[in-house]
């Protein structure tokens, strides 16, 4: 019976808890309790932006990174963080998940780094609340002073947004005190900070999300357990998406629930303008394939891979359904 | 020599401060009568912070300005006394080494990958580390030369430790 | 190897080396360093030292720098030079005469409004430590001036920068928000009742102790006229612009309560050029000092974390929880149990690191018993404030020693923090029994 440290940077409540600790329990079923995890909630053994080389030393056998604190080592995971046209959380998890599972190349760069993919969270679509004020169409964004993060907040800049510089917990404060006009965020997250306390608008962008978050395993510690149990790991990975999906997609509901309740006015961004940030944000994506493709990983080729990939299930949830909604 | 370079150090701290200060005045200015700002900020800021702390250690070393309780040891012989000050040197030596290595491995890494800070600007992350590396390093060097000095001092019939202004004995 | 084994084991080998004289950081840094390597050595069953070292330096190197590497912190070395940069252009010792001829006939009355001004300035920061050094560098040696008790002059500080994290905001409310999914706002409100009770709890203790000593607190001797007063509350303008300023900016909008540091930094520094009190000798001086200051509250706050991460490694903390579960106590026992252990926590680790070792376990085992999950946050927050005053290990205490230097050694400090502190368990004991004192004002909003 082996027993292996898991360092994760969140709390152990909400979705992302829930869904690891639904693959705590999967991988110890599928190995009948010869596998578990310790896992050492809210960054106890190191935070986020220390998650990639941690994990890689051994500090814990396994760990959850966020892509976005290690935009070179994690370049390839990046992919999942670029804003293209990529709304909904369960499709992007799988297209992430089946691109970092299938290509030997990103396979090869995380083993540079003593590093193996296991499985992939989301924080789900991007949107953005106001108060004071509402985002109907891209020129509105012009002046405002918006909380932004990742390729996302830049295009805001980029369409003359003020950036101004805070943790999303600090978020509540900065509209409520009007320091912030916008901020950046995920419908479960508003719901979760209460937020809509303090917003009076929320614009669903349907743009993109940032998915590059998931659980890496120390690659001596994974190449040393029996063939077995490497099989359960990865599939417990491969079934997370579906897991976390269905977890999010329901707290991302009930959120949108409390907003309206609060007073909060839902705004469908038009796809016309929707076209306008996609369009504005492929700058970022020309970046990323530049950085790719120095890193030796033919950035254009992945970027397409990536897409056509998001059709693929965007076509099986359009004909099938989620998984957790088929009989 | 050394207490030049230290004063050098606590003299770039100092400057340090004086940036991150600035940086973050002149963002808020901007932003309250521009509406503009500074690009990553934040990380700027950060960067800035390793220098303000690390830089000084030395200086706080050579002070003997780190934080220790006394309340056993001010009872024991003066002689007794000099000798745990040796000890709370040594121990120091040990505590710091790991973060040399590990400091090392990290400027090293951060060198050699071009790891870099989302945001705006793309910042490199190396500088921290290594300035952080220099500033352990720094203040390492400076408590093993304190450490010896001190020995020889003890050695030659002298006294480590001033006594305290206070008396231990009066109303505790 | 037993990891709970190693824990107490390491416990005992801070403590002794404390007792031995060794800095404060070093034989924390030092015990946590060989403990991690220990349990990485054993980690495969037989003993494998090679394969510790690249984990164990890992893990000393990411836990320390990360703790530097911060933006929020950046506002402790801010404050800190504030308070020297105000010291320096003499903007401290003007509010502070006023508060002396204002307060003359009031026994104590300058560690009174040393303590109120630290109540006003938990209302503007959401750190303990930051609440500590700003106002420990602000009013500890103004007190000193004027010939107060040192004990009194270092311990009311250290007692009122407690209430940093218990008064909004507070950055320790926040994360136990995020742990227990309960709201952060009404987590702020319940904290606010709690936290003046503890500001009058410490009022009191300051009357009675000069009441009983009145030498301790030397009263104000001069002629005091009204024009003197008015004089003297005239003079204290460039403190009151300055405290403007602060709640002006964050509450308006114009700034975050990180940046209120550096524009008020930056506001000192006009004020005392303006003024002609200050040379840019005398900023250079301040920020020296506020350098080596901040480097040795830094270096012990590094220590504290590496020694999180090494506990967390042992598995102590859910071991005792778990402990504590399988007993099934009454209510009562339960929460009498729960609040040694956060005490016995506190002696050692710092706040924020109890929270993420325990709350997961713990918040399961309250909710069994169906307890208020916003009182209880009042209840943990104000026992890891306790944490902050108690020897051998309270980071409070150790920011009022590094302003202090050699003068004041650090047990005369916790000898008078020992007053404070029984006042502060009965105002734990109120919070336990009247929740209503937490949910009154959350319930009624
Ligand atoms: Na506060
Ligand atoms: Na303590």
């Amino acid at each position: 019976e082996t027993t292996l440290f898991f360092g994760e940077a969140g709390p152990n409540r909400g979705a992302r808890a829930d869904a690891l600790n639904w693959f705590v329990e999967d991988v110890a079923e599928r190995t009948g309790g010869e596998l578990n995890f310790d896992v050492q909630w809210g960054g106890a053994l190191f935070k986020a932006d220390a998650a990639a080389q941690a994990v890689a030393d051994g500090v814990a056998d396994a760990g959850t990174i966020i892509a976005v604190y290690f935009p070179q080592e994690m370049l390839a995971y990046g992919i999942a963080d670029l804003p293209v046209q990529n709304p909904d959380p369960w499709v992007g998890m799988k297209a992430t998940d089946e691109l970092m599972r299938n290509s030997d190349a990103i396979a090869q760069n995380l083993a540079d780094q003593n590093l193996v993919y296991i499985g992939t969270y989301t924080t789900s679509a991007v949107h953005i609340g106001c108060k004071g004020t509402a985002i109907r169409t891209v020129e509105d964004i012009e002046g405002l002073k918006v909380r932004g993060v990742g390729a996302y907040g830049k295009t805001f800049a980029d369409f003359g947004a003020n950036l101004v510089n805070m943790s999303i917990y600090d978020a509540y404060q900065g509209l409520d005190t009007g320091l912030l006009d916008c901020s950046q965020g995920y419908s479960y997250a508003v719901g979760a900070l209460n937020q809509q306390e303090v917003m009076d608008s929320y614009t669903l962008l349907n743009w993109g999300q940032v998915g590059a978050l998931g659980i890496f395993m120390n690659k001596d510690v994974f190449d040393g357990l029996p063939e077995d149990q490497q099989q359960a790991l990865m599939e417990a990975g491969k079934g997370l998406s579906d897991e976390f999906g269905r977890l999010i997609n329901a707290d991302n509901e009930a959120a949108i629930e409390k907003m309206k309740e609060a007073g909060v006015e839902i705004i469908e961004l038009p796809a016309e303008e929707r076209g306008k940030l996609v369009e504005k944000g492929n700058t970022y994506l020309e970046e990323w394939v530049a950085q790719a493709d120095a890193a030796g990983l033919e950035g254009e080729a992945l970027l397409d891979e990536y897409r056509a990939l998001i059709e693929k299930y965007q076509a099986e949830r359009d004909e099938q359904g989620y998984p957790w909604e088929r009989g | 020599m050394l207490s030049r370079i230290e004063k050098l150090l606590l003299d770039l701290a100092v400057i340090a401060v004086i940036a991150l200060g600035l940086l973050i005045t002149v963002s808020v200015v901007l932003r309250a009568t521009l509406n503009s700002g500074i690009p990553d900020t934040i990380v700027m800021v950060r960067e800035l912070m390793v220098a303000a702390i690390v830089l000084p250690l030395a200086s706080t070393a050579a002070a003997r300005a780190n934080i220790v309780v006394e309340v056993i040891s001010e009872r024991l012989p003066r002689r007794t006394q000099d000798w745990l000050v040796v000890l709370g040197s040594a121990v120091g030596l040990l505590a710091l080494a790991p973060l040399i290595w590990a400091g090392w491995r990290e400027a090293v890494h951060t060198l050699e990958s071009g790891s870099f800070f989302f945001g705006q600007l793309s910042l490199p992350k190396w500088p921290g580390r290594v300035l952080f590396l220099f500033g352990v390093t720094f203040c390492w060097i400076r408590l093993a030369v304190q450490m010896t000095g001190d020995i020889s001092t003890i050695r030659s019939g002298g006294h480590v430790l001033v006594p305290a202004k206070h008396n231990p004995h009066e109303e505790v | 190897m037993d990891g709970t084994l190693i824990g107490l084991v390491a416990f005992g080998a801070v403590l002794g080396l404390l007792a031995l004289r060794v800095p404060i950081a070093f034989a924390l840094a030092s015990i946590a360093t060989i403990g991690t390597f220990v349990i990485f050595a054993f980690r495969t069953g037989a003993f494998a030292p090679e394969r510790a070292i690249r984990p164990t330096s890992s893990l000393v190197f990411s836990n320390s720098f990360d703790l530097i590497h911060s933006y929020d912190l950046s506002m402790i070395p801010l404050f800190v030079a504030l308070g020297h940069i105000a010291y320096r252009a003499e903007i401290t010792t003007k509010i502070y005469h006023a508060a002396r001829v204002w307060l003359a006939g009031v026994p104590g009355g300058v560690a009174m409004a040393s303590v109120v001004g630290c109540g006003g300035f938990s209302a503007i920061t959401g750190s303990s430590i930051a609440c500590a050094s700003t106002m420990g560098r602000i009013c500890t040696p103004e007190m000193l001036s004027v010939g107060y008790d040192k004990r009194l002059a270092t311990a009311s500080v250290a007692a009122g920068g407690t209430l940093g994290s218990l008064i909004p905001p507070s950055v320790l409310f926040i994360i136990y928000g995020i742990f227990t999914e309960t709201s952060i706002s009404a987590l702020f409100l319940a904290g606010i009742l709690p936290g003046l009770v503890s500001l009058l709890g410490f009022l009191l203790v300051i009357y009675i102790w000069v009441k009983r000593d009145p030498a301790a607190a030397p009263a104000f001797t001069g002629t005091i006229t009204m024009g003197e007063r008015g004089r003297a509350a005239l003079e204290a303008w460039p403190a009151v612009l300055l405290f403007v300023i602060i709640v002006g900016g964050i509450y308006g909008g114009i700034f975050t309560a990180t940046e209120a540091a550096a524009v008020c930094v930056s506001a000192a520094v006009l004020i005392g050029f303006v003024q002609r009190k200050l040379s840019l000798r005398d900023i250079w001086e301040s920020l020296r000092e506020t350098c080596i200051q901040t480097t040795s509250i830094f270096l012990i706050a590094a220590g504290a974390k590496i020694f999180v991460a090494f506990i967390a490694l042992t598995g102590v903390a859910p071991d005792i929880v778990e402990a504590v579960t399988a007993a099934e106590l009454s209510p009562v026992l339960l929460l009498a149990a729960i609040a040694l252990i956060y005490l016995a926590l506190g002696m050692f680790l710092d706040p924020i690191g109890i929270m993420v070792l325990t709350l997961p376990l713990m918040i399961p085992l309250i909710e069994t018993y169906g307890w208020d999950l916003i009182w209880f946050g009042v209840v943990v927050i104000k026992l890891l404030e306790i944490g902050l005053i108690t020897p051998p290990v309270g980071l409070n205490v150790f920011v009022i020693a590094g302003v202090v230097g050699r003068d004041v050694p650090i047990d005369r400090i916790f000898s008078g923090i020992a007053r404070f502190l029984s006042v502060d368990v009965l105002v734990l004991i109120l919070i336990m029994a009247v929740p209503a004192l937490s949910l009154l004002i959350p319930t009624s909003m």
